[in-house]
């Protein structure tokens, strides 16, 4: 036990617990053992007091420049440096789960914490049921009871409850997928560590905070007693380039992963700068980091993050910045004017292709929504919509804009899936510019498209049976094409894995809102630039 | 514990016609513990057999050379192995329609291994499986690279653990998979040095021995070297995070009951 204390300062000696060195360091994960009571507060010194300022290290020479994901773990976990790979006991400020996973975590929190234990926060945990909701399957239905249970139990500030499954307007509480109501609600801030019991919570990356996915058994911890995480590595994306009126940032992720692999950047954090990022949807660019592999994903906040979160939410917040001499592991450069529409063909979501080499592949449906293409974006696209005041705006808006300049209507069914309510109304409000007043949803029944859903995660990961849009069976009528028997897709959603969407053998192009709306209208993997005018679009 | 020495009677072992320990395996006749604390690592129960199975797995191998009791915590592995590619992700392992399950409740721990590896396409011929069963009689798979990738969910260790396999053996891991897995404690997470997924087949039989970070399979004659477990050794043998923050006098030891 230790015996004296030393008050933590910037130049204060790194000090390690003797314990610490027997485990610190996992060759893939991290398991710490400083009681966080004593962490918290002070740093504590078990060996001989040194008597110099200089920070002895243990895993190597101890960087001064750090890297935006590093500093983020410094300041979270009180320390005054640290090195990739190293292990970090950090505060969590955020802790998120859902309908699949909260009470799997719920469950381990009691067992292990005991029924009558109180969460660490009350103010800290979101809960949001999203996944199966809208569906008769009992036990989906029971599990959101579950987290009611828990939420009254603990008087949980923040729940988004749903009770009335027939009428999802019926539920002021209700948001719908977890990662956008997270942004909407005000719960994704600057500086921040956001954890959360499913994989797409790197979403949250885009406003410069560190946002990583955990499973049941860690976010029980956290609910209790906190977190351990190593310190990944960064690789630096640099994006430079005026961004073509026909590409969007789905493009732009599928264009990474296609470079680097499903694994290109396991353990690593991905870092996105450059010009071109100061103006496309950095959510969806976040939000596929860990298609990657990647551990979490970060944009530097800025003036566009700032006035997105005003009256959004009231907790102060600190942003962090990579210092000029960070180290990243690697660079990556892309002169965005020269990519093209792309698609992730079946069944990897880097299994690149360009649009415009399958054209040929027949499909069966389009299915728009989920966190990564039915949320409402991040920016204006000002060169579209140069009069739009509005601080965010509507991916599925993009969508209308293919239907718009075409005024053709669907070859395949068009699923509609808006990620939360918030988005559903802006789908049946908001007029879309260029269209002489119509809002999104006329513009898509016009283009024969389905009637917009429910708000929830939907068929993006398949669900239970009676899940619409969901991937059943194979179509019939496609006997003639190269495909025969099996249902092709494309998706705006981020998995195109095999059954990602149910039926085994279906297949998933994944694509931008472009791209899917381009080929809803021609029944074939589409290039959107077919429809658009190839100006320079100022 | 009620053995049975049954020295010759699986089909492969006689094939080979191995002289080795390996004969003398002591066949217990199940081996499944109580799942009621499913953060229990089962690897500490091996040798006991709670639950009465029905699969005619071959049991850890527990007979050859006596080693002292404090030696054997959990450091070998035998049985089949199952034998998967790359980019294995967490809807093959288990799909999505199957996390209405919750792990943490005991019957629906079960029914979440009767659907593990459920997903794979119909190009894995051999099931693991098979129809009827609700638990595989493989109990150690062998994987490409980036095993484990795609989703967060926990319920694809669990589901693996329940259907009774004890280690994964991959070229390497995605890494909310793996971190899970030590978590859990369901599974060992090994990594082999190359793609053991080429040299070993379904079905083959294998032994994992843990303190020499060998793999041996019995059905080709060949070992393959694996990559030591390391620091998450220790947090998966205690029995996941929650038994080794105990042990280390991290939290509170003893959950309150």
């Amino acid at each position: 036990m230790p015996t004296s204390t030393i008050a933590a300062s910037g130049s204060t000696p790194f000090i390690i617990k003797k314990k610490e060195l027997r485990v610190s360091t996992f060759s893939s994960t991290s398991f710490n053992i400083i009681p966080k009571k004593r962490c918290s507060k002070k740093v504590v010194s078990v060996m001989t007091p040194t008597q110099s300022q200089r920070p002895p290290s243990t895993t190597g020479s101890v960087k001064t420049a750090l890297t935006m994901t590093e500093k983020i773990l410094v300041r979270a976990s009180e320390r005054s440096a640290l090195v990739p790979g190293e292990n970090v006991w950090v505060n969590v400020d955020v802790l998120m789960t859902h309908d699949v996973c909260g009470p799997g975590t719920i469950g381990i929190f009691k067992k292990e914490f005991g029924e009558n234990a109180k969460v660490w926060d009350r103010e800290k945990i979101v809960i949001i049921p999203d996944h199966y909701i809208f569906t008769s399957d009992e036990r989906a239905n029971r599990n959101v009871d579950i987290l009611r249970d828990f939420c009254g139990e603990q008087d949980i500030k923040y729940f988004y409850d749903i009770k009335d499954l027939g009428d999802f307007r019926a539920n002021p509480d209700y948001k719908g997928v977890c990662h956008v109501a997270l942004a909407q609600e005000g719960h994704c801030r600057p500086g921040e560590v956001l954890l959360g019991t499913d994989s797409h919570t790197c979403n949250a990356g885009a406003f410069g905070q560190f946002a990583s996915g955990i499973g049941n058994t860690d976010a029980g911890f956290v609910m209790g007693a906190g977190k351990l995480l190593k310190v990944p590595p960064t690789l630096r994306f640099v994006m430079d380039g005026e961004m073509p009126s026909y590409l969007l940032a789905k493009d732009l992720i599928l264009q990474i992963i296609g470079e680097i692999s499903v694994a290109g950047a396991t353990y690593k954090s991905m870092e996105f700068v450059g010009s071109t990022v100061e103006s496309l949807s950095r959510m969806t660019l976040c939000n596929m980091v860990v298609e990657a592999g990647g551990k979490n994903g970060v944009v530097p906040a800025d003036s566009t993050t700032y006035k997105y979160l005003e009256g959004k939410t009231s907790v102060e917040y600190q942003p962090v910045y990579s210092d000029d001499k960070a180290r990243f592991l690697s660079e990556y450069r892309f002169d965005v004017s020269k990519l093209e529409p792309l698609v992730a063909k079946a069944h990897s979501p880097d299994n690149r292709a360009l649009a415009r080499e399958c054209k040929d592949v027949k499909i069966d449906r389009v299915y728009i929504g989920s966190c990564t293409g039915g949320k409402t974006g991040f920016f204006c696209c000002g060169k579209t919509f140069p009069s739009i005041g509005k601080k965010s705006f509507i991916s599925l808006v993009f969508l209308t804009i293919v239907f718009l300049l075409t005024g053709k209507k669907d070859k395949v069914p068009t699923f509609i899936v808006p990620a939360t309510q918030k988005v559903w109304m802006d789908i049946y409000s908001i007029p879309v510019p260029g269209s002489g007043g119509k809002t999104c949803s006329q513009i898509f029944e016009e283009a024969a498209c389905d009637t917009p859903a429910s708000p929830s995660c939907g068929a993006c990961l398949g669900g239970p049976r009676d899940t619409y849009a969901r991937m059943n069976e194979p179509q019939a009528s496609h006997i003639m094409s190269m495909n025969c028997l099996f249902s092709v897709c494309v998706s705006t959603t981020n998995r195109n894995f095999p059954g990602r969407m149910g039926y085994k053998e279906g297949q998933i192009y994944l694509a931008s809102p472009y791209t899917a709306g381009a080929s809803a209208l021609t029944g074939f993997v589409t290039d959107p630039r077919e429809f658009f005018a190839v100006t320079e679009d100022k | 514990m009620a053995t049975t020495s049954a020295s010759v009677f699986n089909p492969a072992l006689a094939l080979n016609n191995y002289s080795k320990e390996q004969l003398h395996v002591a066949f217990t006749s199940n081996l499944r513990m109580s799942t009621s604390c499913f953060t229990k690592f089962q690897l500490k129960h091996f040798s006991s057999s709670l639950i009465p199975s029905q699969s005619t797995r071959i049991p850890i191998c527990a007979a050859t050379s006596p080693t002292s009791p404090s030696e054997t915590t959990a450091t070998t592995f035998h049985g089949l192995c199952y034998v998967l590619g790359n980019n294995i992700d967490t809807d093959q392992i288990i799909p999505a329609e199957y996390l209405t399950l919750v792990p943490s409740k005991p019957d629906e721990y079960r029914k979440l291994g009767s659907f593990a590896l459920i997903g794979l396409p119909s190009t894995y011929e051999t099931r693991f499986i098979e129809s009827g069963e609700v638990q595989s009689k493989y109990s150690i798979v062998i994987g490409g690279e980036n095993f484990g990738c795609g989703s967060s969910r926990e319920h694809a260790p669990v589901a693996l653990g329940a259907a009774g396999v004890k280690a994964v053996v991959a070229e390497s891991y995605a890494r909310i998979f793996f971190r899970n897995s030590v978590a859990t404690g369901e599974v060992y997470p090994l990594e082999s040095e190359g793609r053991l997924c080429d040299e070993c087949s379904t079905g083959d039989v294998v032994t994992v021995e843990l303190a020499k970070s060998l793999l041996i399979n019995h059905t080709t004659g060949k070992e393959y070297k694996l990559k030591p477990i390391g620091d998450a050794g220790p947090v998966i043998d205690a029995g996941g995070i929650f038994a080794y923050a105990r042990k280390t006098g991290m939290i509170p030891s003893a959950a309150p009951s």
